[in-house]
């Protein structure tokens, strides 16, 4: 395995804009030559949500190719942080160094001489870096600021939403860091690319019951992406129960591991679902299916709350058609995450998918950031319909694109419209 | 003096999260509003995927003009891809389609020779609820549909506002796509699905051993896991 083959697929979308001249080596080498210096001091790891946002930076990170420098203190891990394994923050990020892409390591920092400075909550740095940016936020909300624009808060959430949040926003701005060094084809492109000094999201807070949330029996479809970024999420909720089934015939190929959250280069040839399954256990009781969900000859009966997280169209209509009750579902286009959720009598993912796309069926161009922003979504969409909570219909559907979300229509709330051709001929559809 | 009502007005194209504006005119297509929006943003993927969406969810009506299409001066429009245009959403069968489609192709094969089926329904709609029967040669290794026959079937394709949804065929043995299949499909529209039906339809009035594909914009064929990714019994 090298780098160039687990790094394929964030190649393959840097392709879009890049000049033409670049080879997938120059691409791949961009990636890993960036050196990215993560800081922070002991209050601020002293948090769940804190040490959340430093694990799912570095992880986010490293399955770009990029070398991490960390500047932190040792401190016990509050709770498990799987693929992490080890009950030392410090120690067990070390420990990844390498194990998730070939050659992204993570050092201590006096290894590291950083082009970006990533610094959690109110942590002090002594530097006057030109790239620095702060991490910071609460339950449900995540932001990310450069170097003395705003005054940060320490962490101190309970709940991580927002901490992984802020994860995925510091991500992005690496990314970009890297195609902007790389040379972007159009001119007129680099408005996609160009950092952004602050920008924040809000998946909404939401009342959570001190003695937990009991999300119940969830099938997954998919042990992949985003099914694996949902999971990581669901993961680190406090205090949350639910079991299932995850269905998926896949096995993890070199290619999964730059954006397959629980995975790791040591999976590689092994079925997906059983690695989703051992890295749940614990805390999420999920039985592996390793076959393909097919409608037609499966035998029995979803689960009344589904998670689907395939990029191949059918197969979410026919998801669609059998789940008996609650369906989310998440997907990704290049930049471009859409994350919805089905309740029976809504307009559903057939509505809002509705016709067969061609390019699902190519390799997909990914990159890790993209791919959490999806999983993440549906994570709070399951959390909420459990809680009695969930969105508006105003709010039924979420298109995300992360790279600029400093702008006003970065992410947009939709409701989703039945459609009189919903190929799943659903009830909202019906109604027309 | 008369005076010139200035009609134009700006909206705003959101793509990958950035806002543009873009000056259009009451009068003008959907369309060409679409491709102005494609070509400011400079975009080369998949460029005919691309659909401008409303802030309700609806897609805004490509063969409409501005004013028709209800646009508003300032509304925020978001392009992004609409797989409708790749064609192909699920056909819904009458129900006995399948049944009288077997009876035909084994009735004209003969368990000897190859044969062709028509499914046909309304233009527009995922409806299937009729089929055609072509004049055609036939020999174990093919068949040829008479051109004065597909002429005339065209004509009444139009009248009747119908349109060909699936084509259906026999092979002797194993059911796959040829290349001839692949070159010469009655219609040669991303998202037309074609079914092939093994052993000349013997056996069991069923789709679960066809070959199922769809044509892609690409003009190749993509092998379908089964036939419920292209149609259901309504």
């Amino acid at each position: 395995m090298s780098a160039l083959e687990e790094l394929n697929r964030t190649i393959l979308l840097c392709r879009d804009y890049v000049v033409d001249k670049l080879t997938d080596e120059d691409i791949c080498h961009g990636f890993q030559s960036l050196q990215v210096l993560c800081v922070s001091d002991l209050r601020n790891l002293s948090s769940h949500s804190g040490q959340t946002a430093l694990v799912t930076l570095v992880s986010l990170l490293s399955r770009m190719g990029m070398q991490v420098g960390l500047t932190i203190p040792e401190v016990a891990m509050l709770s498990p942080q799987p693929p992490l394994s080890g009950s030392s923050l410090f120690t067990a990020l070390i420990a990844s160094s390498e194990t998730l892409i070939t050659g992204a390591t993570v050092r201590c920092n006096s290894d590291v001489n950083p082009d970006l400075i990533f610094v959690l909550g109110d942590t002090q740095i002594d530097s006057s870096h030109a790239s620095c940016w702060r991490l910071s936020g609460s339950d449900w909300y995540g932001a990310l600021a450069t170097e003395g624009t705003t005054e940060a808060q320490a962490w101190a959430a309970k709940w991580p939403v927002g901490s992984m949040v802020s994860a995925a926003l510091a991500a992005n701005e690496a990314f970009k860091f890297v195609v902007r060094r790389l040379t972007v084809r159009d001119q007129t492109d680099q408005v996609f690319f160009a950092p952004s000094r602050s920008c924040s999201w809000s998946f909404d807070s939401v009342p959570v019951r001190e003695d937990g949330v009991h999300l119940g029996q969830v099938d997954l479809i998919s042990a992949g992406a985003i099914s694996q970024a949902a999971l990581y999420a669901l993961m680190r909720f406090p205090n949350i129960q639910m079991w299932g089934r995850v269905f998926d015939d896949d096995l993890t190929c070199a290619s999964n591991l730059n954006r397959n959250m629980l995975t790791l280069a040591s999976d590689v040839g092994s079925s997906k679902v059983k690695v989703v399954a051992q890295r749940c256990a614990g805390k999420l009781h999920l039985d592996p299916v390793a076959n393909r969900f097919v409608g037609k000859s499966f035998d029995g009966e979803l689960a009344r709350r589904v998670l689907v997280g395939v990029d191949d169209i059918p197969s979410r209509w026919e998801v669609q058609c059998h789940a008996p009750g609650w369906l989310a579902v998440s997907g990704t286009s290049h930049f471009n995450v859409s994350s919805s959720a089905h309740s029976p009598d809504a307009p559903c993912s057939g509505c809002l998918h509705p016709v067969d796309d061609s390019a699902a069926a190519n390799p997909i161009p990914t990159v890790s950031f993209v791919s959490f922003w999806a999983g993440l979504a549906m994570a709070v969409r399951l959390l909420r319909e459990a809680l009695g909570s969930p969105y508006s219909c105003n709010r039924q559907h979420l298109w995300l694109t992360p790279l600029r979300m400093d702008l006003p229509h970065a992410a947009m709330w939709l409701p989703v419209a039945p459609r009189r051709d919903c190929p799943v001929h659903c009830l909202a559809s019906q109604g027309l | 003096m008369t005076t010139i009502a200035e009609k134009k007005f700006v909206v705003e194209i959101v793509y990958n999260g950035v806002t543009k504006p873009l000056q259009v005119q009451p009068e003008e297509q959907v369309t060409a509003l679409l491709q102005k929006a494609i070509a400011t943003f400079g975009i080369t993927q998949n460029p005919h995927l691309l659909s401008l969406f409303r802030q309700d969810g609806s897609v805004v009506p490509e063969n409409e003009s501005i004013e028709r299409a209800g646009l508003k001066p300032g509304e925020v429009l978001l392009l992004r891809p609409n797989a409708v245009k790749g064609g192909g959403g699920l056909l819904r069968l009458a129900r006995d389609i399948v049944r009288t489609t077997f009876h035909t192709l084994v009735e004209c094969g003969r368990g000897e020779c190859e044969c062709a089926i028509y499914w046909t329904g309304p233009t527009g709609e995922d409806l299937v609820d009729g089929y055609e029967h072509p004049i055609h040669k036939r020999s174990p290794f093919g068949y040829e549909v008479d051109d004065f026959w597909l002429t005339e079937f065209w004509k009444r394709l139009a009248i009747s506002k119908r349109s060909i949804k699936v084509q259906v065929h026999t092979h002797p043995g194993e059911a796959f796509h040829s290349a001839t299949d692949n070159q010469w499909p009655i219609v040669s529209q991303p998202g037309f699905v074609s079914i092939v039906i093994p052993g000349f339809a013997a056996g069991e009035p069923s789709l679960d051993r066809a070959w199922v594909g769809r044509l892609q914009a690409d003009g190749t064929w993509r092998r379908l896991v089964s036939a419920t990714e292209a149609v259901i019994v309504a």
